[in-house]
């Protein structure tokens, strides 16, 4: 425990929503009466300290109130942590901050503390802050305080609306139950879990009767296909219940929810372990790509007056002329797709198209002019790093005489190669500029590369 | 401190967002994709079918926003037939342009490990150029093209991480293979020759030796069992690599099993499907030196003595008795011959009973050498319909006998009828072919391999 100041200082908005830290000083003066009375006190582990807060809150006597202060404080920093994080993954894109966060997490005040201590009953139907339902559900035993914590806010349903809204969504544990078939299961809980045979076993023929029950009944029920999974009713948890009895699992209908939940749990962990490493590996490619793209600009202004120069002025009325029908040929596909249902979007979808490579204004700023509440929505409509593509595709088709004598097409490498020359040749380093794009400084970019100007040509002759 | 914060980060690993590429799915794709799995038996393979057909809806119109000159062919896709989709995982028998696609779907339980069919990856007919992994999220009905790798490419890490396929004919594949840019398809499909990307192109050979394994597991392909459970892998492949023969094994899985008959009368159709698919016939030409044929054997057919031997028959076919199918058949050669058949001394016949339906029925065949013309040896073919013991020849019953498409006669048990039988004759040169098949008026039909005179 570096950082005791936790447990005393209380994180919350104030009237302004803005955050606010505030110092409770007897749950401060407790903490130090109480715990850190040894002059070691910054190396006993936080989980060391929940345990005897806890032991202290649920004691009884006169200093269960300020145990119980000092464990909501502590909860307040976890649950501003656990919005930073969804800010940094997924703020910038979905157009939403953390304060837009905080607002349905932070909510405790501290005022209805007594109502926490007093037990369940006295707080039963009233409003209960998202502190004080972690903690009230919270076993020392079981999980430690901050990841106990971090759950209790992803699955807040206020939150989760929001984000649904702004395009971020959380898979629901039926889903992820669905997809998962035995093998699988098998191998994760053995080989990622290490659990014993016996215990993998049971998991198999738990999941094997949830899925006799719950695929089939979802795929019967024409409401809920293609919508959220909900929590298995009562009566589908008898009827798996009464499937693995028959296995030789013995279950309540209660006992099976929990097991199953908990199956999810493991699945989930694992879930996330991989698309870690994922994400890793991702982030590892694009900067691979990004120092190939660097080193390519390197060479390129040692040589560009020769090779560039050469390549822009032997083919520069071809390229031209590609360009300009690949754009057409790429947007006239785009909108013919827009038709039905769909209709209304051709003229959003040219307006915003308009507005990002003519006007240089941000996927933000478009959204309300187009009618969208979200900026990944215009993000959606256009689908940019597609369009640019496609763009580069169609050239290298309608530029196939000169790409047959350069290259065969026979060729991967060089045909990968021929790509990456175009899309060098326009001035787009696509993912820079659309990055770039998204921060509000630098929107300019996106107007100055020469398919920015060729798109903008071709939408003004529309 | 420092352990905290890694946790609060990977928890939050657990939210999606839609991507900029992602595909919605409508409601009528999704009504759609319950549809197509709905005709499978098995619950495992009912959901997968069910993320394949929306993963096949995603794709299809991935490309058709993409691009309007790719052309997709996804008639006899592997979802939309129950016969292929309660084998096989994957959804293939899909093209787009000159390429051969396989998609693969995950659905939102994120693994390391891809599990391929071993069909798509051994079974040169279902080969593709592209294995293209789809991720399909039902819950928000969204699809995303995840990535892809090339078949060489596949064999190639295959071989030198020496992966081989696990018992139940998957293979574990790790995800790090594919390469996450699906845009790179695009361009191969738009921009590469075909050619490039080598597929074998020897098919499965499908051996007549392998009706005895399937023979003798009927009752356990019945249960419902796994195939790799029953069948050795080399055992399988023929069956999976043929459409006719997984047409068969799907409908002895989901007909109503009626009792007693039907035994016999899904072993006939087995054996007449794998006659069609390995081309094989009943030769006659090898009873007139007295011997009957494997696959004759096989099918139950029975030889009977040389006509001259033959006691002389009765000349009234009513009195005949049945129970003895030498005697009946004397009674007929006989009965035959006085309304005029020339039927030689050396012909010799065969029969053998049947189900069609609820009906028992018995044929008789008959064949000789014929030289009408001098120098061009021909061959005759005499086909005999009957009825087993206690049974009779439904009315509209039809007797039909074909030269590859062409109907070279066809007769059909008329109404008001005390006939006991019905019968036909061809005769051909020694290189000719004749299919006979038999038909209830309901549409039953069951079609014999064919007979040559080799």
């Amino acid at each position: 425990m570096k950082t005791a100041s936790k447990y005393w200082n209380l994180v919350r908005l104030d009237s302004s929503g803005k955050i606010k830290i505030t110092e409770i000083s007897p749950a401060k003066q407790f903490f130090h009466r109480q715990v850190s009375n040894s002059s070691d006190s910054e190396n006993i582990p936080d989980l060391t300290i929940q345990k005897d807060l806890i032991a202290i809150k649920n004691s009884g006597n006169e200093n269960n109130i300020s145990a119980d202060r000092c464990l909501r404080c502590f909860i307040s920093h976890q649950i501003r942590q656990a919005c930073i994080q969804l800010d940094i993954q997924f703020g910038r894109e979905h157009g939403f901050s953390r304060n837009d966060l905080f607002i349905y997490t932070l909510n405790d005040t501290l005022d209805s503390f007594r109502d926490s201590v007093a037990g369940k009953q006295a707080s039963q139907g009233k409003y209960k802050s998202l502190a004080v339902e972690i903690l009230e559900t919270f076993d020392p035993a079981k999980a430690n305080l901050s990841t106990w914590t971090v759950r209790y806010v992803k699955q807040n349903r206020e939150l989760q609306r929001f984000l649904l809204e702004q395009g971020v969504y959380l898979i629901s544990s039926w889903a992820i139950l669905n997809d998962t078939n035995i093998k699988q299961v098998n191998r994760i809980l053995s080989e990622f879990h290490n659990l014993t045979s016996g215990e993998i076993e049971q998991a198999s023929i738990l999941l094997s009767g949830y899925h006799n029950v719950y695929r089939r009944d979802r795929l019967k029920s024409r409401q809920s296909k293609g919508r959220k999974c909900t929590t298995p009713s009562t009566e589908q948890l008898e009827r798996i219940a009464d499937l693995i009895n028959r296995q030789g699992l013995v279950l309540s209908p209660e006992q099976t929810l929990t097991q199953l939940e908990k199956l999810a749990g493991l699945l989930r962990e694992y879930r996330i372990h991989v698309r870690g490493g994922k994400m890793k590996q991702e982030s590892f490619d694009n900067t691979e790509i990004n120092t190939e793209g660097m080193q390519a600009s390197v060479i390129q202004d040692e040589e560009e007056t020769v090779d560039q120069g050469d390549f822009l002025k032997s083919y520069q009325q071809q390229f031209q002329q590609s360009l300009d029908s690949s754009i057409e040929t790429v947007i006239t596909t785009r909108l013919s797709k827009f038709k039905g249902k769909k209709a209304a979007k051709a003229p959003q979808f040219i307006t915003a198209l308009e507005l990002f490579h003519c006007q240089g204004e941000s996927m933000s700023a478009i959204a309300p002019k187009v009618e969208l509440q979200a900026q990944y929505q215009v993000t959606r409509l256009l689908k940019l790093k597609e369009l640019r593509i496609d763009i580069r595709h169609q050239m290298l088709q309608l530029m196939k005489d000169w790409t047959m004598a350069q290259t065969k097409l026979e060729d991967l490498a060089s045909l990968k190669q021929r790509e990456s020359e175009i899309e060098l040749a326009l001035g787009e380093q696509i993912d820079l500029v659309l990055n770039e794009a998204e921060k509000e400084a630098s929107v300019a970019d996106s107007t100055q590369s020469i398919l920015a100007k060729r798109i903008c040509e071709y939408l003004d002759r529309l | 401190m420092t352990n905290y914060n890694i946790e609060t980060d990977n928890l939050l690993l657990d939210f999606e967002s839609f991507s900029e590429t992602g595909i919605e799915l409508s409601d009528e794709q999704i009504d759609r994709a319950v549809e197509l799995s709905d005709r499978i038996i098995d619950p495992e393979r009912q959901w997968q079918t069910y993320l394949n057909s929306l993963a096949l809806f995603g794709f299809t119109a991935w490309l058709e926003e993409r691009d309007n000159t790719l052309v997709i062919n996804s008639d006899s896709c592997s979802v939309m037939q129950p016969s292929y989709a309660s084998y096989i995982d994957g959804v293939f028998n899909l093209t787009v342009g000159e390429y051969k696609i396989c998609l693969l779907t995950n659905g939102v339980a994120i693994d390391e490990f891809i599990s391929i069919d071993r069909a798509v990856v051994d079974l040169p007919e279902y080969i593709p150029h592209f294995y293209i992994l789809v991720n399909v999220v039902e819950e928000q009905a969204e699809v995303i093209i995840d990535s892809f790798i090339r078949h060489d490419e596949m064999m190639q890490r295959k071989q030198t991480a020496n992966i081989s396929a696990d018992a139940d004919w998957t293979y574990e594949i790790p995800l790090a293979w594919f390469n996450p840019q699906p845009d790179d398809i695009l361009l191969y499909l738009r921009c590469l020759e075909s050619s490039t990307i080598a597929l074998p192109d020897s098919a499965t050979t499908i051996t007549d030796d392998i009706q005895r394994a399937i023979e003798s597991s009927i009752p356990q392909l019945q249960s419902g069992e796994s195939l790799h459970q029953i069948l050795t892998w080399s055992q399988a492949a023929p069956i999976l690599s043929n459409s006719s023969l997984l047409n068969w094994l799907y409908e002895l899985q989901t007909a109503q099993p009626s009792l007693g008959d039907s035994l016999a009368a899904l072993r006939d159709r087995l054996f007449n499907t794998i006659s069609e698919v390995t081309q094989t016939a009943i030769n006659v030409k090898s009873w007139l030196s007295n011997e009957l044929d494997e696959l004759a054997q096989s099918l139950s057919w029975t030889l009977f003595p040389s006509l001259d031997l033959a006691p002389s028959g009765l000349r009234d076919l009513e009195v005949v008795n049945r129970e003895s199918p030498p005697e009946e058949f004397t009674a007929i050669v006989t009965q035959l011959r006085d309304s005029g058949e020339d039927i030689p001394p050396d012909a010799r016949g065969a029969f053998r009973d049947f189900d069609l339906g609820t009906y028992a029925l018995r044929m008789f065949v008959v064949t000789w050498e014929v030289e009408e013309t001098e120098g061009i040896p021909e061959w005759s073919l005499l086909v005999v319909l009957g009825a087993q013991p206690d049974n009779y020849l439904p009315q509209g019953l039809k007797l039909e006998l074909k030269e590859g498409e062409t109907i070279l006669d066809e007769k059909i048990v008329p109404e008001d009828t005390n006939d006991s039988y019905i019968y036909t004759q061809v005769i051909g040169e020694l290189q000719e072919q004749f299919i006979v098949s038999v038909a209830l008026v309901n549409g039953e039909i069951i079609t014999f391999p064919n007979f040559v005179f080799d």
